[in-house]
């Protein structure tokens, strides 16, 4: 069941790759909150019972339900509907996202490491890559907050593919971080979409002697 | 105690923030001023021991945390000053000082913890905090410079974030299971190099935002021409001392395996590039607050140096960053009150300071003298030993290069800051209506004397916080 997840994770970074509409981009990060959701619920039944429902509750409320609200929240705030010129053709945005899922799975098939679940390393490490590369194509802040995010899930895979398992109150207390800062960058996005009246990136390059 | 600081902290920030009133603002501060005061001297008193499950007064953390309550309590004052002199309503000075508080707890919290995750959670959320102060004027640049430092550092950290759960990978397969810092040490020696090689190179690149060095310096740099002078004599100071000390732990960590010489040479490119570009993104520097900000990043540059070359260079690197921290706030508070002299901020409509605020001239040129560290400024002392390591190390054509740059960095700093000390001005760039305050220019004084004295007679309870503090390096 974990690999269906693993392997539907996978699918949505492709996805991301195809999409042009930011709508798009709102409601797949929805879709991963829900199958990393699947994932834990599935795959993590060793660890204390309060850090499971805690985590479980993490995935299902904030990464799916919270954090996509606010951002089309923000969406409609500033009228965006379609990503304006990407930079990079979506042809070449699905190849890159193929060879990083490669590049991940040869990784992690040559680590031997008893400490490390390969299943989970594979689809973290292209989701981090993916997350870079989504910021670097892309020309408006709101999709650079989205790429913020993949990278964000990457990382959350992450810490499942190494199976390390923080007290209570650090976990509490990286996703308060995490939370705080993607709301806080919403917050900014708005502020600089009504003074700027645009949140291209190509705005924000004033400050330099 | 820590964890009842962070409370504390946290009702009077709340306070602040919702009373909007001066006289709950400053009622607040002064309490906070004296939980500073009060933390310094217990984990002085309490030190090596473990506090609130995660947190130890370990050396380091001491000193880092006096410098701290050294350079807050006077930017409290130049706070007061600042929101003065801009006349903002009460809606924004209570959300000013409320960030200041939770900023500051953030930083000390970073001091103090034993956790690699609680660390990476108090950096974190200095991002957040200093964000919305950079953001204070509300103007378009300082909307971009906010958006830059919080979106550039969070992304940085999650960097990060990941070389500490490399470095989990690592620590669990050697039985440390909680990401202490002492148990990782302990374990340091079993562990494989390739994966603590992995975990140091990501955790450098994401918390040289912080320490604004080579690869991540240039949001730090833009932010610091934007934020307000008191707040940037924290940011430019403490903050950068919250880098080092995110550093500085895995840097213990990786000393204890045989990757210690790889990451020493990392080190040395990193502080090297660092150096280098700032001597040439110097030369086109416009504003004073902009030349500064540079200069932190040579001296964190010297600073990551010292760490590389190993042996006096500990002693000089922990030295010098204290040093750095003294002068560089002190120059800062100068600032605000150079601020308010003239309309403009470039240096070019800026000059004839001496016959305007001659106090404040001396004050500045003073700490401009301590911070090109010619004697007697004790960073001279700091440096004279990181170059003494170098030499010892046989590093010569590092340290010839190093002191051309300096001396090019020096140039430049130097005919700047002479602009605005004795270059004509028209008259219609200088605020003529402004009278010069004579206790603005205390803080200074005390913190450039402090470094002198430091510099030339160290007490023996100084030297021996930082011998135990790089007691486990060598």
């Amino acid at each position: 069941m974990t690999y269906l997840f693993i392997i539907l994770y996978a699918i949505t970074l492709i996805y991301f790759a195809l999409s042009e509409r930011v709508k798009k981009f709102v409601y797949l990060l929805s879709v991963q909150g829900f199958i990393l959701f699947g994932i834990v619920f599935f795959s993590l039944h060793k660890i204390e019972i309060f850090d499971f429902i805690f985590i479980l509750l993490e995935t299902i409320l904030v990464k799916s339900i919270v954090v996509p609200l606010f951002l089309n929240k923000i969406r409609k705030h500033n009228k965006l509907k379609r990503e304006h010129e990407p930079s990079v053709p979506v042809f070449y945005s699905i190849i890159v996202v193929v060879i990083s899922l490669i590049i991940s799975f040869l990784l992690s098939n040559n680590l031997n490491s008893n400490q490390i679940h390969t299943k989970y390393f594979t689809v973290a490490f292209a989701s981090i890559l993916f997350g870079v590369y989504f910021i670097i194509i892309h020309k408006n802040i709101f999709s650079h907050v989205v790429g913020y995010l993949i990278i964000e899930n990457g990382t959350f895979l992450l810490s499942l593919a190494v199976g390390s398992t923080m007290p209570m109150m650090v976990n509490l207390a990286i996703l308060l971080d995490v939370l705080m800062g993607v709301l806080v960058l919403g917050v900014f996005i708005n502020h600089i979409g009504d003074t700027f009246k645009s949140i291209e990136i190509d705005q924000l390059t004033k400050l330099k002697d | 105690m820590i964890f009842a600081f962070i409370i504390l902290s946290l009702i009077l920030s709340i306070s602040v923030f919702f009373s909007k009133n001066t006289v709950v603002n400053y009622i607040a501060l002064s309490i906070f001023s004296l939980s500073l005061i009060t933390i310094s001297i217990y984990s002085y008193l309490h030190i090596d021991q473990v506090d609130s499950l995660y947190f130890k007064f370990d050396s380091l953390g001491v000193l880092m945390m006096s410098v701290l309550s050294l350079i807050s309590i006077p930017s409290f004052y130049h706070s007061h000053l600042y929101n003065k002199r801009k006349l903002d309503n009460n809606n924004k000075k209570s959300l000013y000082y409320a960030a200041l508080i939770m900023f500051i707890t953030a930083m000390t919290s970073a001091y103090f913890t034993v956790n690699f995750a609680l660390l990476w959670v108090s950096i974190e959320a200095t991002s957040l905090f200093v964000s919305i102060l950079i953001f204070h004027s509300r103007t378009k640049n300082a909307m971009e410079a906010t958006w830059k430092y919080l979106f550039i550092s969070s992304v940085g950290l999650a960097i990060a974030f990941i070389g500490i759960l490399f470095l989990s990978i690592v620590a669990s397969e050697n039985g440390v299971t909680d990401l202490n810092f002492t148990n990782l040490i302990n374990a340091a020696q079993n562990m494989d190099t390739v994966w603590v090689k992995v975990a140091f190179v990501l955790m450098l690149t994401g918390f040289s935002v912080k320490i604004s060095i080579f690869p991540l310096y240039a949001v730090a740099i833009d932010a610091k021409t934007m934020v307000a002078s008191p707040v940037n004599a924290l940011m430019s100071t403490a903050l950068v001392n919250v880098g080092f000390v995110g550093i500085y732990r895995i840097f213990v960590i990786v000393s204890k395996t045989s990757a210690l010489e790889w990451a020493q040479h990392i080190l040395m490119i990193v502080g090297i590039i660092s150096i280098f570009i700032t001597a040439i993104q110097l030369t086109r520097v416009k504003r004073i607050k902009r030349l500064l900000a540079f200069s932190s990043m040579e001296h964190m540059g010297l600073v990551v140096i010292g760490l590389a070359v190993g042996g006096i260079g500990y002693y000089a690197a922990i030295l010098h960053l204290i040093f750095h921290s003294l002068v560089k706030a002190g120059l800062f508070f100068q600032l605000g009150s150079i601020r308010n002299f003239f309309k403009c901020i470039w240096i070019k409509d800026t000059g004839n300071y001496f016959k305007i605020n001659p106090l404040g001239a001396i004050a500045f040129i003073l700490g401009i003298i301590s911070i090109l560290a010619i004697p007697p400024s004790g960073l001279f002392v700091s440096e004279l030993m990181i170059f003494k390591a170098l030499f010892a190390a046989k590093y010569y054509f590092i340290a010839i290069f190093v002191l051309i740059l300096l001396s090019v960095i020096i140039y430049t700093i130097s005919k700047r800051t002479f602009h605005l000390l004795y270059s004509d001005v028209s008259e219609d760039q200088v605020n003529e209506e402004i009278k010069s305050n004579t206790y603005e220019t205390i803080s200074q004084f005390v913190l450039f004397g402090l470094v002198i004295y430091l510099g030339i007679n160290p007490p023996v309870f100084f030297t021996d916080l930082i011998n135990s503090a790089i007691a486990i390096l060598n």
